[in-house]
């Protein structure tokens, strides 16, 4: 019997020939994590459907360019909808600044974005385990570039913290996440 | 061709597949990457693979009904376009006219799909040229920054050194670095001193090196520093004391520092 992995990857191929039910049966098995995924990061349910759907597009467009050598098709289609929406986030991002310049209190603008923490992670399951071994520093960091888009030098500006720390927690974060997702 | 491995340019593999390398790092990647490493692009892929599992560390969201619905018409469950290979296969239960119309209304529904798609990734470059001017703007504004921040640290520090009434600490090194060498400049008037550390070892992620004054037989961490591919390291420190010292010392200590000091000591004076 085939994996799977495998079994999806086969979805894809029929994606890419054209096949319809094959883009139904993959959007029933991905989309609710991918939607979990695209509110995270933007915030607003309707704003996240209508990415999940420019997703789901996409896949149907692009399926012929998905190379199975490099991710599975759950993380490839995860990677296109965070693509999307960090697009949008730096949309946003760069609206925001051009309202905050003309503003004329100067009030900062609140982040859509919370930055709260991974509570919702079910603490058994697999990520949940090695995110659990994070220090919350170093987990702060990480979902800030994961989830926000934002990069080293953002980062300290937002945390007030020396950019070479923010470096050391990032490279030893994911070290840790590593190591703990591959020996559970 | 595949290009020389770089063990310097590995470790910023992590923060790549994140999306939060800027600036020099990110230009001196994405060069090394093009130019064919086939280490690095394994190594990429594998650290994507993790962020997979973050990616689905998410709350499931069920999608609502509507979006469902536009799925569904794309796969042309609900009359939308469907792709040559697989219309060709099915038949058509209509008469002649209705056939006739249905396929017009596929070709216009899969021309506008197609635009729709194109005019998609003509956005998505121009968004992408958009967002790497941004990218660029940011940085020289970083830059800016940094330069103002580093004379501005500079005047304080010649500040400090020439003051009539500083005194200059000369620290030795120790044990595991013999050949390293320290100053401390002090200024009481002002509480404020300036130190700098030369031919020290560079030091693994998760340690730090950690000034000290000793006054009164007692350690106060003075601040943490790390030191550059030559060895040099620098602090600035806000509050010195005002009074005599015992002695300045630097001890190597688990990064973000420690209260009293725990490891050893690699300068002294």
């Amino acid at each position: 019997m085939d994996s799977i992995p495998s079994q999806e990857t086969d979805l894809v191929r029929r994606i890419a020939s054209g096949d319809g039910d094959a883009l139904t049966r993959l959007f029933d098995l991905h989309s609710p994590v991918a939607l979990g995924l695209l509110v995270r990061m933007l915030g607003g349910r309707a704003e996240a459907e209508e990415v999940l759907q420019e997703t789901f597009l996409q896949v149907w467009m692009q399926a012929g360019r998905y190379e199975e050598s490099r991710s599975t098709p759950r993380g490839w289609i995860l990677m296109l909808a965070r693509s999307r929406a960090l697009d949008r986030l730096r949309r946003r991002d760069a609206r925001r600044r051009r309202e905050e310049e003309v503003s004329e209190d100067g009030a900062r603008a609140v982040h859509p974005v919370g930055t709260d923490r991974l509570e919702a992670v079910e603490r058994s399951s697999r990520i949940g385990v090695a995110l659990g071994i994070l220090s919350p520093e170093q987990r702060h960091c990480i979902e800030l570039a994961f989830f926000e888009g934002l990069t080293h030098s953002q980062i300290a500006e937002r945390l007030q913290a020396p950019l070479g720390t923010v470096k050391s927690r990032i490279l030893l974060g994911m070290n840790k996440l590593r190591q703990a997702l591959s020996t559970s | 061709m595949s290009a020389a491995h770089s063990t310097r340019l590995e470790e910023l593999l992590p923060a790549y597949a994140l999306g939060a390398l800027d600036g020099e790092e990110l230009r001196a990647l994405e060069a090394h990457l093009a130019s064919g490493c086939a280490e690095c692009r394994r190594q990429l892929d594998l650290w994507e693979g993790d962020l997979e599992e973050l990616a689905s560390s998410v709350e499931p969201v069920a999608p609502s009904e509507t979006t469902r619905r536009s799925i569904q018409r794309l796969a042309g469950k609900g009359g939308a376009p469907t792709p040559a290979s697989a219309r060709a296969a099915r038949p058509l239960p209509f008469p002649r006219w209705a056939a006739l119309l249905a396929a017009a209304s596929l070709l216009i529904a899969g021309w506008s799909a197609v635009r729709q798609a194109r005019l998609g990734e003509e956005l998505e470059r121009l968004g992408a040229e958009r967002d790497q001017l941004a990218r660029q703007v940011s940085g020289l504004d970083q830059q800016l920054g940094l330069a103002r921040a580093e004379s501005q640290r500079m005047a304080e520090t010649l500040a400090i050194v020439t003051s009539p009434g500083s005194r200059a600490i000369v620290l030795a090194g120790l044990g595991p670095s013999p050949e390293a060498r320290g100053h401390t400049f002090v200024n009481p008037e002002r509480g404020k001193a300036v130190f700098y550390a030369f031919d020290l070892p560079g030091l693994t992620p998760d340690k730090t090196y950690q000034l000290w004054w000793i006054e009164g037989g007692k350690p106060v961490s003075a601040g943490t520093f790390d030191v550059d591919e030559r060895g040099a390291g620098s602090v600035q420190v806000e509050r010195a004391p005002r009074g005599a010292t015992d002695a300045w010392a630097v001890t190597i200590e688990p990064r973000g520092g420690v209260p009293q000091p725990t490891g050893a000591m690699v300068l002294k004076g």
